[in-house]
């Protein structure tokens, strides 16, 4: 105790801090920083789970290379982010924009969009698989039927099911984006708009010099939020295509969904996280790249 | 001819009744003042004439046409908001074209009155400036600039002067007053400062719950309050008031003396309210006013404010900064009968 009392005022805090410190470094370190570095160690390794790990340098990352499902999957991933990030930036923007002027049943309505963000995707994803059905199960299709339109293959056909799995994933996270762009729409100052409308600027104008520029936070980070969410698709995936995951013929199936399937069907541990660390990097290099363009002027 | 006109103003949110008919004639290059407690009403007139209230009855004249359902950019106004209202995205100079936007000059012509005003303002050099480099005065000097490229009939200030320190405060004060002489617009101005109405206005409006309680000139105001509200509001320290009677013409103070007060609307014997300002009281020897005991000293300098515990009610007194009244001393207090005011105290109207 002596030893305590006899530290500066500075190191008690610094002791102190540490010492608050050491349970979420413990836990980062082993939860999180661990599993990583072993991650991309055996990328190197050849491990089927149970046998011994057998080195193999870069043999992992020469057999991803020289797959064609690996580049299908690349291509479909960077689909669910070039498609998903756009739409639902734009939708959620929309929404918010509108539900930020109604009075009217205000926060019955924010509840309403923001409870598909509190369901769990597995039951929307089935909710969402029944919708697609063909007739007389499906209510999308039995809709089309009514009005005398052709049935549409949404789960079956090749180019839609990318697109209709898609659909399910930018309704789900619309909530979350909904709230935080309201919480930006609010912070703006009223007397930003009451100027412009005493200077006669339209609502285009002030949507465009006004609103905008001052959400750019916001923007960003809703940008950077939903395209690691987009780029780590899964569960919908999953739950939506459970007879053939991916399918049909690959034209859904996103990277993770491959390293789950590599990993735990084929059980090849190695080649998993071969994939595991291009994705890795992929978020990384995506992210900086959004944060460096959308940040700074 | 009344650049600005209010007739029977009236404002209601659902049932409530905020402005109970408001009339108020404003001339041509005036300077006036709106002020009073807040929630008086003095802001909710200044965005009805602004357009960004709607009227609920009444008629507003802007240089004599009505415009009560004429959008905000067709009322020729131009306005000064409370937080300024500057882009913090946009440069000085984008900012102050804003308020060109939708003016149809062509682009030399907007270019040139953006350089024009900037000079008035003595901010050409900070053009260029985003709003997060400009100090409290200068983002001022912006909003000020963004109502003037407009050249606007009448400008409206909404407690501009307020998110300053009180230094600024004063310097922008005088500022806004030598911009005024210059350009000689019409001016309407905001405040809850008593002292900012008194040195800006021309005409100042004095407001509480939602009616004019006098309009006049600063010296008018102060000099002649029509009720004991105005007689409070205006001048620091506030006029002091004291119970009195009436009777055979004569006040009779608290302690018994009589005073002869000639100018009397009413001789009627009841209970009256004797405001005298703390300037007006001096320590006299023979026909005092009133006498008490000094209880606290607050030195200022040029002068020290004594408070007075007197049988009625506590009084302050502006006393010679060199010698004032020691704490404890019992002091006797007169004035010239010519600066008493004399309100009913039923209705706190003066009543001479």
């Amino acid at each position: 105790m002596t030893f305590y009392r006899n530290l500066t005022i500075r190191q008690k805090q610094i002791a102190w801090a540490w010492a608050f410190l050491a349970v979420p470094v413990l836990f980062y370190g082993i939860i999180r920083f661990y599993p990583t570095g072993n991650a991309i160690l055996i990328s190197f390794q050849d491990w089927n789970l149970l046998g011994d790990r057998t080195w193999s340098g870069l043999e992992n990352y020469r057999k991803l290379v020289a797959d064609p499902v690996f580049w299908k999957v690349f291509k479909n991933t960077f689909l669910y982010l070039i498609l998903g990030t756009p739409i639902s930036l734009v939708l959620s923007f929309i929404i918010a924009y509108q539900l930020d002027k109604v009075r009217f049943m205000h926060s019955t309505l924010r509840m309403l969009y923001f409870l598909p963000f509190m369901t769990s995707a597995v039951a929307m994803a089935w909710v969402w698989r029944w919708f697609y059905q063909p007739v007389p199960t499906g209510l999308f299709n039995n809709l089309l039927a009514q009005l005398g339109i052709p049935q549409i293959a949404f789960l079956n056909s090749t180019t839609n099911a990318l697109p209709s799995v898609l659909a399910p994933a930018v309704w789900a996270g619309l909530g979350f984006q909904i709230i935080i762009f309201m919480a930006g729409l609010r912070a703006i100052p009223v007397s930003y708009y009451e100027a412009a409308r005493i200077d006669g600027v339209g609502w285009w104008t002030q949507l465009t010099q006004i609103t905008i520029p001052l959400l750019r936070p916001t923007i960003v980070f809703i940008v950077v939020f939903s395209s690691i969410g987009f780029l780590r698709i899964f569960d919908h995936v999953y739950n939506m295509t459970t007879n053939n995951p991916g399918g049909p013929l690959n034209a859904t199936k996103p990277l993770v969904l491959m390293i789950y399937g590599t990993a735990f069907n084929d059980f090849d541990m190695g080649y998993a996280a071969a994939q595991t660390v291009v994705l890795f990097v992929i978020l990384l290099i995506v992210s900086l790249l959004q944060l460096r363009l959308l940040r700074s002027e | 001819m009344a650049q600005l006109a209010l007739r029977n103003l009236v404002k209601r949110y659902g049932s409530t009744e905020v402005l109970h008919g408001i009339n108020l004639e404003v001339a041509d290059g005036e300077f006036v003042v709106f002020v009073g407690p807040s929630g008086c009403g003095k802001s909710t007139t200044l965005r009805m004439i602004a357009g960004l209230e709607e009227v609920s009855d009444g008629v507003i004249e802007i240089g004599g046409r009505e415009v009560n359902h004429l959008e905000p950019k067709e009322r020729d106004i131009a306005m000064v908001f409370q937080n300024y209202a500057i882009y913090p995205h946009m440069s000085v100079r984008k900012n102050i074209a804003f308020g060109l936007r939708s003016s149809k000059m062509s682009k030399p012509d907007k270019a040139r009155r953006i350089e024009e005003v900037a000079g008035i303002l003595s901010m050409t050099e900070l053009l260029e400036r985003k709003p997060s480099q400009l100090s409290g005065g200068q983002r001022q000097r912006v909003a000020i600039g963004r109502a003037m490229v407009r050249d606007p009939s009448v400008f409206l200030f909404d407690e501009p002067l307020s998110n300053l320190d009180a230094q600024l405060r004063t310097q922008m004060r005088l500022e806004i007053k030598k911009l005024h002489q210059r350009v000689g617009n019409t001016i309407v101005f905001v405040t809850h400062d008593q002292v900012e109405a008194m040195t800006m206005a021309d005409r100042i409006v004095i407001m509480k719950d939602g009616r004019i309680q006098q309009v006049g000139t600063p010296d008018e105001v102060y000099h002649r309050p029509q009720n004991t509200f105005v007689a409070r509001f205006i001048g620091a320290p506030s006029m002091n008031m004291l119970d009195a009677e009436m009777s055979d013409g004569r006040v009779i103070m608290p302690q018994g003396q009589a005073i002869q007060l000639g100018g009397l609307t009413t001789a009627q014997p009841g209970r009256i309210t004797l405001g005298v300002r703390p300037d007006d009281l001096v320590p006299v020897e023979s026909d005092m006013l009133i006498q008490g005991k000094v209880t606290v000293r607050e030195p200022l300098g040029s002068e020290t404010l004594i408070y007075v515990d007197t049988p009625g009610g506590e009084i302050v007194v502006k006393a010679d900064g060199r010698k004032p009244p020691a704490v404890g001393e019992v002091v006797r207090l007169g004035a010239d009968p010519a600066n008493l005011h004399v309100f009913d105290r039923e209705t706190g109207m003066v009543l001479r």
